[in-house]
């Protein structure tokens, strides 16, 4: 049995990843998940400066699912190189680091300084953060997602993941953007924008007003962006919203997905991730493939 | 933000099934559910938290966080799992009080910091505020050297155990035997009068004598009065907080309170870097 897949020039041992944001920087899951098992892992997006995040409450649950307005709370890029990375690098298993710039020139010069560092397998760029306030959706414009893209692979020699927001009218030509701007990859998707209202306080029930809906809630919404940008663009898909067991795991890989990222499962159940890994040949042997490439996009009609 | 204090020692966190074993209503609205899980009650210690999920649901989707209640032992007198003691509040505990024994639900944990030692002080005062109750059964037995946890030596480390309790009203007062039997002088007030002193529990615990440590468990507005008069007796005062959790485990970032810091404050992570902070390092609203 073959797990390894490849999404342009990143290769990975199998296509089970945990999703930024939803795995800290993975030391807090040491001892619950064997991280050799993982085909990588994404830590917390990082920003240029410091923040501090939004103000609690900063997630509430829905039905099968929540909402959440973190707001980027990291400690900096710097910090990040200096506290986190030492640790990352040393794990068995590939670490993809994750970026939010403000504006395009800090992409860039984030994106610059990430790829001097080593240690990471590649680099996605969160363009689709829904939480950042006064920040700009970059995933939302497809001139806009193809000029970062591009800027970051001038500046930056890691594959590039592009994480995009399913927060658009149509996601089709902001993928397609992505590939012309040279992306490696697609990870799809970020959270749906929503709210929750305390109906007898008259008042929102996030600190944020509004969050990223997230969780099995919105694995059909993922499914179907997976979908309709495998069927009309050339690029690699990660998979990612609402995984919580290997049934959903073959569904985005028959959807088109090379990949998938568990998030909020990791919250509610911490172990699953490697649970999946070990799952995964037998879901494969259940279609008589030995490869997870032969299953890829092969939904049927 | 976050630093991440790993060099701590704490063993690793474990997720299981665990069997209920035991189910028992203790007061109005309170039950306490003991949990067959002899890996987990190995190693938990006073002051840490699991969190509980009902397996096969997807509504309510997340787990809770629950203070440790105590272990309970085996017939050779080994930790066999763990007792919990929880208030119907909302949706999850709405459900969890008709499960059955036999049944089984998800568990991870030893969570957060233990209780820290008093470092000597020979009278301590535990302030407990409705639910709030829940980490201070084991914490008695292990300050007065009764029962050891998480492999620890066990010993004497106080001489005098208190505990105030505060209650709304009589019916909710659970485990009050428990605590006594445990060795502490217990203390109660309620808001009615129903029971004990009447009015609330900072109250009483000022018309005291000061002791020399104080720990405090319950709703923030009676944290934020404990703070004070641990201010005004001048004693050190470790508050355990009951922050809403995602995970438990540090990866969410959603169980965060302002801690003060040099420059400042910094959100830190209730649930990895607490729940038990020193009530002076912490931003009271
Ligand atoms: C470290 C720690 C230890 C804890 N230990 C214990 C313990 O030992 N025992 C115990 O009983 N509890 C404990 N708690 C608290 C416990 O975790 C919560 O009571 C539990 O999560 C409630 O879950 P639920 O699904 O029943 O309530 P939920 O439905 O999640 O509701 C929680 C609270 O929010 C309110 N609420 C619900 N929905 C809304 C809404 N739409 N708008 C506004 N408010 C709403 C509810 O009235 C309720 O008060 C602890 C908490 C922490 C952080
Ligand atoms: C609490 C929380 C925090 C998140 N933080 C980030 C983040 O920092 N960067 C990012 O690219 N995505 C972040 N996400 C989005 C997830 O990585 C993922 O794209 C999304 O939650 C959908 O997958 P899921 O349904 O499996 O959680 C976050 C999601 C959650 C629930
Ligand atoms: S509850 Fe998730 S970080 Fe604390």
């Amino acid at each position: 049995m073959d797990l390894s897949i490849t999404l342009g020039r990143l290769k990975l041992g199998n296509p089970i990843l945990v999703a930024s944001g939803t795995f800290g920087y993975a030391r807090e899951m040491e001892g619950l998940v064997d991280f050799a098992k993982l085909g990588g892992i994404v830590p917390k997006t990082v920003t240029q400066a410091p923040r501090a995040g939004n103000p609690p409450p900063r997630t509430v649950e829905t039905a099968a699912g929540m909402l959440n307005a973190i707001g980027l709370d990291n400690d900096g890029l710097d910090h990040f190189l200096k506290h986190y990375l030492p640790y990352l690098r040393t794990l068995p298993t590939a670490v993809i680091g994750n970026i939010a710039g403000k504006t395009e020139a800090e992409f860039l010069a984030m994106a610059e300084k990430v790829g001097r560092s080593t240690g990471l397998a590649a680099l996605e760029l969160n363009l689709s953060c829904p939480n950042v306030s006064g920040g700009v959706d970059f995933a939302i414009d497809p001139a806009v997602t193809k000029r970062v893209v591009a800027g970051v692979r001038a500046v930056c020699s890691l594959p590039i993941l592009a994480k995009l927001t399913p927060n658009v009218t149509d996601i089709v030509p902001i993928a397609q953007a992505a590939a012309d701007g040279g992306a490696d990859a697609v990870s799809l998707v970020n959270t749906f924008v929503g709210m929750a209202i305390d109906w007898k306080r008259r008042k929102p029930i996030l600190g944020n007003v509004t969050g990223g809906l997230s969780g099995p809630a919105i694995k059909p919404l993922a499914l179907r962006a997976v979908w309709r940008v495998a069927r009309n663009v050339k690029i690699p898909i990660i998979g990612i919203g609402g995984i919580s067991n290997i049934d959903d795991v073959m569904e985005f890989l028959i959807a088109g997905a090379s990949a998938v990222q568990v998030g909020t499962a990791n919250f509610f159940n911490p172990t699953l991730s490697g649970t999946l890994a070990d799952q995964l040949p037998a879901a494969l042997l259940q279609l008589g493939a030995t490869r997870v490439a032969d299953i890829v996009g092969t939904l049927a009609g | 933000m976050s630093n991440l204090d790993l060099s701590s020692g704490k063993s690793a966190t474990l997720q299981r099934t665990a069997q209920v074993v035991e189910h028992v209503r203790m007061a109005r609205d309170t039950y306490r559910i003991r949990l067959e899980q002899p890996d987990l009650a190995r190693v938990i210690r006073p002051g840490q938290f699991v969190m509980l999920r009902l397996p096969g649901r997807l509504d309510p989707l997340l787990g809770r966080p629950f203070a440790l209640y105590d272990t309970f032992l085996d017939a050779q007198g080994e930790p066999a799992g763990i007792d919990v003691v929880y208030l119907v509040v909302g949706k999850m505990t709405g459900i969890l009080k008709d499960v059955a024994v036999s049944q089984s639900l998800v568990v991870w944990g030893p969570l957060g910091h233990p209780f820290p030692d008093p470092a000597g002080d020979q009278d301590v005062a535990l302030v407990a505020g409705g639910i709030g109750q829940t980490p201070f059964l084991a914490h008695i037995r292990e300050l007065l050297g009764t029962r050891g946890y998480g492999g620890q030596p066990v010993r004497r480390r106080t001489r005098r155990v208190r505990l105030y309790y505060g209650v709304r009203d009589a019916e909710l007062a659970a485990g009050v035997k428990d605590f006594e039997s445990a060795g502490a002088e217990v203390h109660l007030a309620s808001n009615d009068g129903s029971i004990g002193h009447r009015g609330f529990v900072t109250e009483l615990l000022e018309s005291h004598p000061a002791p020399q440590h104080l720990f405090g468990c319950g709703p923030e507005p009676m944290l934020h009065a404990l703070a004070k008069v641990a201010e005004r007796m001048r004693v050190p005062c470790h508050v355990s907080l009951e922050t809403p959790m995602a995970c438990g485990v540090g990866i969410c970032f959603s169980c965060v309170t302002r801690v003060k810091t040099d420059d400042g404050w910094d959100y830190r992570r209730v649930c990895v870097d607490g729940p038990i902070f020193e009530s002076r390092k912490l931003c009271w609203e």
